[in-house]
């Protein structure tokens, strides 16, 4: 008896859609994992999905899901916290779901601390819509928007995160789904704003145009630009020049979280607005 | 609708289900002791398919079933199989199924 993902998939929808060694299948299965591990009820986690292939997420997971419109996944998350503080909310986004459109709403949903997991997907691509460039693009990388290679500057996702005010920030890639289960276990326990930047492939949309054209060959690229916190740390300014680190890079389990902050506000509040009676309209009138 | 197999169909340490099976060759790239080889499948989309070609290495470290994007491959539990150590033999013969573009060894010649 191997793992049961039975008890965590809609049956009729898998196969997924994803094209042949897709990273987001391995997150998939990582994230069932790390739910199984935190031994949660089914009903208690809400999964949130944007646009984009990360999108098909909600799909094929049975949870209480929500497949919303493009870039919108953390403003649907703080309405579904807010009204739910007990459960468990999550988010799924590509990187063009998270930082491009969706940018705004991300960094406010860091700023406001609130109890969400964000996974955010990066492939380095907008992958459904077939290789346009995306915030996180590398530069000089073939792109159909860009075909003499990219030239934008590219986006850290972990950096703006830390900056907006996300509570707990780490970055792991799905080369090692080991890691990537202990750190969804530890995000998804932490209270507060807990964003993940996960790096995955996309050989077929990225890789296909710039020299590596199967999975195997994107993940050892991400291998190569990726270096553990610990190393990195140690590196001179030079060194660290287009590699990024991975692991734990910010952890803050003081800061105040937003639900509760709401919670004291709805104590302030409550019993103070008098309600009108059938007698005091009589009155009234 | 999919079908899963995570039962374990006889005394396997590692078994496959070729219906979900996308033959993206990832499992056989992360098997560190050559138990994994593609197979010419006319049938599959990309003409290969998953196939376990050496059970008797398997050392359970459970790459494989973690890596597959699609569902496709189990690995036993620990206290159900006694899974072997890893050698030399088997080390050698993973390289080699890399260097033969991830086909198995019986298989010659490219995809």
């Amino acid at each position: 008896m191997a793992f049961n993902y039975e008890n965590y998939l809609r049956l009729e929808k898998v196969p997924t859609l994803w094209c042949w060694g897709c990273g987001d299948g391995v997150i998939l299965k990582a994230f069932i994992r790390a739910v199984d591990k935190l031994g949660l009820n089914k009903d208690d986690v809400c999964v949130v999905s944007g646009i984009g292939c990360s999108g098909r997420f909600s799909s094929y997971i049975d949870f209480n899901t929500v497949h919303t419109t493009h870039g919108r996944t953390v403003a649907f998350a703080t309405g579904i916290k807010l009204a739910n503080p007990d459960k468990h909310v999550i988010c799924v986004a590509g990187d063009g779901d998270a930082l491009a459109i969706g940018g705004n709403h991300t960094i406010h949903g860091c700023r406001r601390n609130i109890d969400i997991t964000m996974i955010v997907i990066n492939n380095f691509i907008y992958g459904l819509t077939n290789s346009q460039t995306s915030p996180t693009t590398p530069q000089g990388m073939w792109t159909v928007s860009q075909k003499a290679g990219n030239i934008d500057p590219t986006f850290n996702a972990t950096n703006l995160a830390i900056a907006a005010g996300a509570s707990f920030v780490a970055r792991e890639s799905m080369i090692d789904p080991k890691k990537l289960e202990k750190i969804f276990v530890k995000a998804i326990e932490h209270k507060g704003f807990a964003f993940l930047d996960v790096l995955s492939n996309c050989h077929i949309n990225l890789g296909r145009k710039n020299k590596m054209a199967s999975a195997m060959e994107n993940l050892a690229w991400i291998d190569n630009i990726t270096v553990s916190k610990k190393k990195y740390d140690a590196m001179s300014e030079e060194e660290r020049k287009n590699l990024l680190p991975t692991g734990i890079l910010k952890e803050d389990t003081e800061a105040k979280e937003y639900c509760d902050m709401y919670a004291e506000i709805i104590k302030v509040h409550q019993g103070k607005r008098k309600i009108l009676t059938q007698d005091d309209f009589e009155k009234k009138i | 609708m999919g079908t899963f197999k995570t039962e374990n169909p006889g005394n396997q340490p590692v078994w496959v289900n070729t219906n979900n099976c996308k033959a993206c060759d990832i499992c056989v790239s992360v098997c560190p002791a050559g138990v994994l080889g593609m197979v010419y499948e006319p049938t599959s989309t990309l003409g290969a398919m998953i196939s376990v070609q050496h059970p008797e290495s398997c050392i359970g470290c459970m790459e494989c079933e973690l890596s597959c994007p699609d569902f496709a491959i189990f690995v036993a539990e620990k206290k159900e199989y006694k899974f072997a150590k890893l050698t030399d033999d088997s080390k050698e013969r993973q390289i080699a199924i890399v260097a033969n573009n991830y086909m198995s060894l019986e298989q010659k010649g490219a995809k």
